[in-house]
Formats: C-alpha cells, sequence, structure tokens
C-alpha cells in the first residue's frame, strides 16, 4: 500500500528523532508519494448501516486490503461536538461500530479510537453516542480513550506550506493502520468538513490558527498523518449551521458512505452529495494540488 | 481506662471519617458522563447555618434544600457545639495540622473570645441592611474554596508532574497507575484558578493562628462557631462537674476549648470534644443529659453589642452607596442562573462549589471585578474558558439559590453577556485574513455568529472574503468565541455583560434597540 510506506517513512523519521533526542522533521518532498493516478472510490448506499458499512468495504476488496492480523488500528470518527447523533454533527456512532468490527475480523491487535474535540471531551464521547458504541465491544482490542495530553509531539514540516511546527498526536502516527472516518457536514470556512479535515482531530496546539489558509495547512497535517483508508459517513448530512448544527431540520437522511484509500478522491465524491464540484472545497482543491490526491471525478474508477 | 480511650478514638475516627466523607464529595463534584450530578455534593452547604442565614436574610424566598442546617441548629440546642469538635472539616484539618506543627499556649486574655460573637452580629446586621459577608468567614466556605481553587490544583499539578514524568523516562509502574489516578483521583483537567494564591493565603494564616493558641480560629474568630455556641447556651448535655476540680485543675490546660474554669464550664465553647473525659486522673469528668443549667458563659457588655450592631448597620449602606459593579464593569460575567446582582451578592457564601464543578473552568473568583464586596464570588472569565451550551451542573451544585437550577432548555436560552469584535484586531476585518473560528464554535442552533462575503483588494487582486457578525437576538454570551479566538492575548470577540436575562430592565430595551 502506498500509504502504509508513506505511514512507515514518517513513524520511521519520529522514532529515530525522539532516540536521539532531537525535534522529529518530516520531509514533505522526500517522503513517498501518496496519489495514485485513479482511485478506486467506493460509494454505496443503504438502510441497514452494518450492512452499508458491509457492501462498502467489499467493493475495495474488503477490510482485509487494508488491515492485517497484529495491526495497531487508529479509527478517527469526528467526536468534536456535544450532539447527539441524530443532529449530523458528529460520525454516527454504528458506523464506528461497524468499521471497528471489521478491523477486528481482519486480525487487528489492537483498535483505538480517540479525537481531539471541540466543545467538553467528555460531553462529546457520551452525547455522540460514540463511547457507548465502542464500550460495548467490551473487549480488551478495543479501546475509546481521551488524549493523553502527554502525547502530544511537535514535529518540523519541511516543505510544509502553512505549519512550518505542529504538534501531533504520536498515537495517531504511530499506530500500523490509520482509518478516517469523517462525517460529511457543511462548514462556513471550507464549505464542506470532510475527510482531510478531519485529521484536525490528532493535532494539538491552537489549532484556530489554521484558519488563516486552512487548505495548505489542512494538506500539510494530512500529508503527516496519512489515512490508509477513509470512510466518509453520509448516512446523514449536516446542510446547514455547521459544523456542530443542532437543528434536526439542518440535516438530511443519505444512507451513504464514500470510501477511498485516496481521502482526496474520497472528499471529492462526498462533495457532490451537497451538489458541490471538488474545486467548491478549498482543502480538496490544495490537497490535490499538493499530490495528496486526485480530485478530478473523471479520473475515479467507482465501485 | 480502655473505654475512655475509645471515646477519643471515636471522636477522632468520627473526624477522619466525616472529612474523607467531605473530600469524596468533593471530587464528585465534576461531571462524570451524566448530565445530573448524581450526589449531593454540596451536602457540607446544606448543613451549614451560616449559608441558611445568609440565604433567609436575602430577598426572595428560602432555600428549603437547606434545611439540615435547621436540623444541625436544633441538635446543637440539645447536645452543644459537639459539629465544631466532630464534624467540622475546617476544624478537624486543625486539629491534624496543630499536631504537626504544634501549639500555641493558651491565652491569657480571655477577652478574644467574644471576638467571634462580635464579628457574627456586626455580619448578621450588615446582612439585614443588604451587605451579605457571611460566606468569606463561614469556616465551612473557607474549607472548599481553599480546596478548590489552591490545595487540589496543587494535588493535581504534582501528580500531573510525577505521571509526565513517568510517561518521558518510561516507568512501567506509574505508567499504569496513570490511568486509575486519571480517571478516580484527578481532576479530568489540570484545575487553573485566579485566586489561588491567596485564597491559600488566608488559610495558612488560620493553620499558623494554631502556633498562637490551639483551635485560636474555632475559640475567637469563628462566627459559625460563635452561632453554634449562642444555640448551646442552654444545651441538655452538661459537663459534670462544671467547673475545675479545686485539687486537680488539670481540665484548666488540656481542654482544646479553654471551656473549663474556676467558675464553671461554658457550654457555648465546649466543642464536646470529650477529651476531658479521657485525661482526668480521677475519672470524674462525664458528661449527661441533664437540663439546662446556669452556666458560666463569655460575657458580651450592652457596649460591645451596640459597636457592633452599628459596624454592620454603618457597613451596609455605606457599601451600598459604591456604583454598581456590574455597570461600571462591563466584563463582569455571572453564570447562568445568577439571580439579579444585588440579590445575587447577597445570596453567594462564595463556597466555590461553582468554580470547582465548572465543566469548561469557565469561573474564577473575583477579585474587585465584582467590586470591594464581590471578593471570591464567581465570574466567567471567557478568555479562560466559556460556558458549555449543554450543561447545567453550576446551577445544580449552588447552596444557596444565588445560581438558580435551570432545566436544559431555559439554560441554552438564558442569556448571559452579548459578544462584541474588536475590529481593530479580528483578522478579517484588520488584516483581511480568513478566520471564523467564532462561528464555528458558536453554539447556538441558529448561529449566533453569521458571516457576509466582502470583497476585498490587497496586493493588486481582488477577492471574496468572509466577515463575521455578531447576531445580538441570537447570542446567550457563553463566551466560546472568546476563548476559541487564535489570536495570541486579549481576544478579538470579547464578551460583555450589555444584556443579561437576569437584569429584566436591559432586556425590555433589547426589543427596541438591539432586536
Amino acid at each position: 500500500m502506498i500509504n502504509l510506506d508513506r505511514r512507515q517513512f514518517i513513524r520511521s523519521v519520529l522514532q529515530s528523532a525522539l532516540v536521539a533526542g532531537s525535534l522529529p522533521l518530516v520531509d514533505l518532498l522526500s517522503a513517498p508519494a501518496m496519489a495514485t493516478t485513479s482511485p478506486l472510490v467506493s460509494r454505496h448506499k443503504g438502510q441497514d448501516i452494518g450492512q452499508l458499512v458491509e457492501d462498502t468495504l467489499t467493493a475495495l476488496g474488503g477490510m482485509g486490503n487494508f488491515v492485517t492480523a497484529g495491526d495497531t488500528v487508529v479509527v478517527k470518527p469526528n467526536i468534536g461536538w456535544d450532539r447527539a447523533p441524530e443532529l449530523g454533527a458528529n460520525t454516527h456512532p454504528e458506523v464506528v461500530k461497524a468499521v471497528i468490527e471489521h478491523c477486528l475480523e481482519a486480525g487487528a491487535a489492537q483498535v483505538r479510537v480517540f479525537d481531539n474535540t471541540c466543545n467538553d471531551p467528555r460531553r462529546c464521547y457520551v452525547n455522540s453516542g460514540i463511547q457507548a458504541a465502542v464500550e460495548s465491544f467490551g473487549s480488551s482490542r478495543v479501546r475509546i480513550e481521551h488524549m493523553d495530553r502527554r502525547a502530544y509531539q511537535e514535529v518540523a514540516i519541511k516543505e510544509g506550506r502553512e505549519l512550518r511546527r505542529w504538534q501531533f498526536y504520536r498515537p495517531a502516527i504511530e499506530s500500523d493502520r490509520f482509518i478516517n472516518i469523517p462525517v460529511a457536514k457543511d462548514h462556513s470556512l471550507t464549505t464542506l468538513t470532510l475527510g482531510m479535515k478531519n485529521i484536525m482531530g490528532v493535532i494539538g496546539g491552537n489549532r484556530g490558527r489554521l484558519h488563516r489558509r486552512i487548505g495548505d495547512a489542512v494538506t500539510d497535517i494530512n500529508l503527516v498523518v496519512p489515512s490508509d483508508l477513509t470512510i466518509v459517513d453520509a448516512t446523514r448530512i449536516l446542510l446547514r449551521n455547521g459544523p456542530q448544527g443542532g437543528h434536526e431540520r439542518d440535516v438530511e437522511w443519505r444512507h451513504t458512505l464514500i470510501a477511498s484509500s485516496d481521502i482526496v478522491a474520497a472528499d471529492s465524491v462526498t462533495a457532490t452529495l451537497f451538489g458541490f464540484q471538488p474545486e467548491d472545497i478549498p482543502t480538496v482543491v490544495a490537497g490535490a494540488k499538493r499530490g495528496l490526491g486526485v480530485m478530478d471525478l473523471s479520473r475515479m474508477r467507482m465501485v | 481506662m480502655k473505654i475512655s480511650l475509645t471515646k477519643v478514638t471515636w471522636r477522632r475516627t468520627v473526624q477522619v471519617l466525616c472529612l474523607l466523607g467531605f473530600l469524596w464529595l468533593f471530587v464528585q463534584t465534576e461531571y462524570q458522563g451524566q448530565d445530573q450530578i448524581p450526589y449531593p455534593v454540596s451536602l457540607l452547604f446544606r448543613i451549614d447555618p451560616l449559608a441558611a442565614l445568609a440565604d433567609l436574610l436575602a430577598p426572595g424566598a428560602f432555600s428549603w434544600s437547606l434545611w439540615p442546617a435547621l436540623v444541625l441548629l436544633v441538635l446543637t440546642a440539645l447536645f452543644g457545639r459537639f459539629f465544631c469538635g466532630w464534624i467540622c472539616p475546617l476544624g478537624t484539618t486543625i486539629d491534624g495540622v496543630g499536631k504537626l506543627s504544634g501549639r500555641g499556649p493558651h491565652l491569657c486574655q480571655s477577652g478574644w473570645r467574644k471576638v467571634k460573637y462580635l464579628l457574627l452580629i456586626t455580619l448578621v446586621a450588615a446582612s439585614f441592611g443588604g451587605l451579605q459577608l457571611l460566606g468569606l468567614f463561614d469556616p465551612l466556605a473557607i474549607f472548599l474554596r481553599t480546596l478548590t481553587l489552591a490545595i487540589y490544583p496543587a494535588y493535581n499539578l504534582g501528580l500531573n508532574g510525577l505521571f509526565d514524568w513517568a510517561y518521558r523516562h518510561d516507568i512501567p509502574v506509574l505508567n499504569d497507575l496513570y490511568p486509575v489516578f486519571r480517571d478516580n483521583l484527578m481532576a479530568f483537567f489540570q484545575p487553573s484558578y485566579t485566586l489561588g494564591l491567596f485564597t491559600l493565603l488566608v488559610f495558612l494564616l488560620i493553620m499558623l493562628l494554631e502556633r498562637v493558641e490551639r483551635r485560636f480560629w474555632c475559640k475567637n474568630l469563628c462566627p459559625l462557631g460563635a452561632l453554634l455556641g449562642l444555640c448551646s447556651r442552654r444545651a441538655l448535655l452538661v459537663r459534670q462537674p462544671d467547673a475545675l476540680c479545686p485539687d486537680c485543675q488539670k481540665c484548666a490546660t488540656e481542654c482544646r476549648m479553654e471551656a473549663v474554669h474556676a467558675t464553671g464550664h461554658q457550654s457555648s465553647e465546649c466543642v464536646k470534644c470529650l477529651d476531658c473525659t479521657d485525661s482526668c486522673p480521677q475519672q470524674r469528668v462525664r458528661f449527661g443529659l441533664q437540663g439546662p443549667r446556669p452556666q458560666a458563659e463569655v460575657n458580651l457588655s450592652r457596649r460591645d453589642l451596640l459597636v457592633s450592631v452599628a459596624a454592620g448597620v454603618l457597613m451596609a449602606p455605606v457599601a451600598q452607596i459604591a456604583p454598581q459593579s456590574h455597570q461600571r464593569n462591563a466584563f463582569l460575567i455571572r453564570p447562568p442562573g445568577a439571580v439579579d446582582e444585588s440579590e445575587f451578592l447577597r445570596r453567594c457564601v462564595r463556597c466555590g462549589e461553582c468554580m470547582k464543578v465548572c465543566i469548561g473552568q469557565a469561573l474564577h473568583p473575583a477579585w474587585f471585578e465584582a467590586g470591594a464586596t464581590g471578593l471570591w464570588t464567581p465570574l466567567l472569565v471567557a478568555r479562560l474558558g466559556y460556558c458549555e451550551y449543554n450543561c447545567t451542573l453550576c446551577g445544580q451544585v449552588c447552596p444557596t439559590g444565588a445560581l438558580r437550577r435551570l432545566p436544559l432548555a431555559e439554560k441554552r436560552k438564558t442569556v448571559i453577556g452579548l459578544a462584541v469584535f474588536d475590529k481593530d484586531r479580528c483578522l478579517p476585518f484588520a488584516r483581511q485574513e480568513e478566520c471564523l473560528v467564532c462561528e464555528e464554535h458558536c453554539p447556538t442552533p441558529d448561529k449566533a455568529i453569521v458571516f457576509e462575503e466582502q470583497l476585498v483588494t490587497g496586493s493588486g487582486q481582488t477577492r471574496s472574503l468572509k466577515i463575521p457578525k455578531v447576531l445580538s437576538d441570537k447570542c446567550i454570551g457563553c463566551g466560546i468565541c472568546e476563548t476559541r479566538c487564535p489570536l495570541g492575548g486579549v481576544s478579538a470577540i470579547r464578551v460583555t455583560n450589555e444584556i443579561e436575562t437576569r437584569h429584566p430592565q436591559t432586556l425590555a430595551e433589547r426589543g427596541s434597540a438591539y432586536g
């Protein structure tokens, strides 16, 4: 897997720097490339969320294509807001649960779930329904945890356009696999918040500062934390008053999932659900320009 | 001898258990996954007669949730100041600290004893006149706010430092212990408060007084001790023999409260610790229910009374002629559920429960922000933390109704302030850069911060820029915009108390001028 090469590269940079006691320096240019020319994108519809996750993943060859036995896997939903599942501000707990099930079936040794939330993390974990969904496994192989403030690591980003240095959450970099499961929703500054912006949940620091030139800033962090698989939750999409909403009338049920190992491609296809083109989403445009993935819909292989 | 040993052991056990119980309730004063706190975490103030007194003397209805305080007064009338000797967490702390630090000899000047009564009388007289300062001297408030603002944060800082060190050096046992501590014995976030050091100094001063004289605070200064003392003047539980025995006089030096004299036993000063029953060489001393008897009480002259009443009566109006703080200080933001400012100041006993429970660490003790008489009252400092939209905890823990217990639907609509942009600093206004962090975080379902797209011209090209704007009829003043504003230093959007639900007059203006 191409992303995995990159993941290993960045992990080795981090680890050797920590051993040497110096600041890890990720050179974005010398890291292995991410984009393929014609990414496979799975887009499925269905009322039953478990079945929907199954169908979406099967089209990509199953979770076994992304997770191998013994892997430590980070499953990163959006748990950013103190909002109930029906308000569409966080990833649907049943999607999280089904994705974890597939990781376990593929033989993951450890599945970890976390997010650096915007509202109080305890309230977000509880009221999103995600804490209960993860804890329902009752297995030591699956863990939802609050961010450990000690585990943020400053990383220098060579060739970073907007960020030259930032705090990253080590478990997100150090895991064997990173599965990104954002929820698709409205966002005033980035038009939509999808997979790429969801990576803001594994960084620390004064995150508001990324808003100045958010396309490049979000691309910078995505180049440091590559997603091996992005599954966009569009079971229901938040159309207005994003990214936290609050009215059910702003939420529309679409019963859809979009998945790809190319995060830009997954975000691009999701944008069309809202009636946008990939060009309308600044994070997608910046990501595609810098080789994070493909935004050209005609080049995608839809399955 | 065996039986008498048991009495001391009994008392100490009860003291330690009560202290641990109050500490346990203190640690539970935190969000733990439920919107309603399942324990009576502010029990310490529901049994506090001074809190009940403040509540009683404030305008508005009495908070009947304080009924345990009335029960305590009745029990005190029957059995004396047992609360001071057996239950009061500050008294227990003083006993423990005195044991470690050493204690001063008895003061010869027994005139000190009446200071606490005079203080109580002054405070009550002032309360009648509208100035409530009982909370400043309430031992239970002193105990809890010291714990909240100083000791618990320091304890967490120490443990966090230890676990950070263990994490960096990969110490196995400590690393395994961390989750246990973090989830049960530590605060979720490192607590941080504005008046920690000052609060601690007051507490340390009270502890230091132990070096002057044993239980100096309880004997001479504590207004709660004075109130309980007044109730126990005719207590049924009395000491026999009441006066010092001519052949021994050991009680004169043994008694921590110096309540036994040649002329008799001062029931109002005795905390029923029962030490004298243990230490009596002849095993003569015992306590029994005997009905009230004339006692050798602390003598308050008519002149003393006059002076202390006059002090209170004078202080109250002088305090009230000070300009209204909430009008003078636009950034004086009170928690949601706060009643009208003048009633609020009369109800708040400065216990610190709301600051402890605040999930966003938004509430901080006031220094002079709320005027000279608003010391230690809770302020929302929005740059440090915001009021969480779906949280109602502060109203749940307030013992005196200074903060009303708001149902969630009402809380979400309660306006505690209005956010205002500083256009000289806000990025889109001042530097024509994108931002909208405030709009992103604004929690009202129909956002109170919206944006308009404007064309701006800079360095030779024209582009579209999103300019934020506050809708004053939607903003509830929660302050998340001020907390999250990414600028360094002062936020470019600040919450002012220009519009508050609790002040109906400004609310009326809202319809015309701001709506």
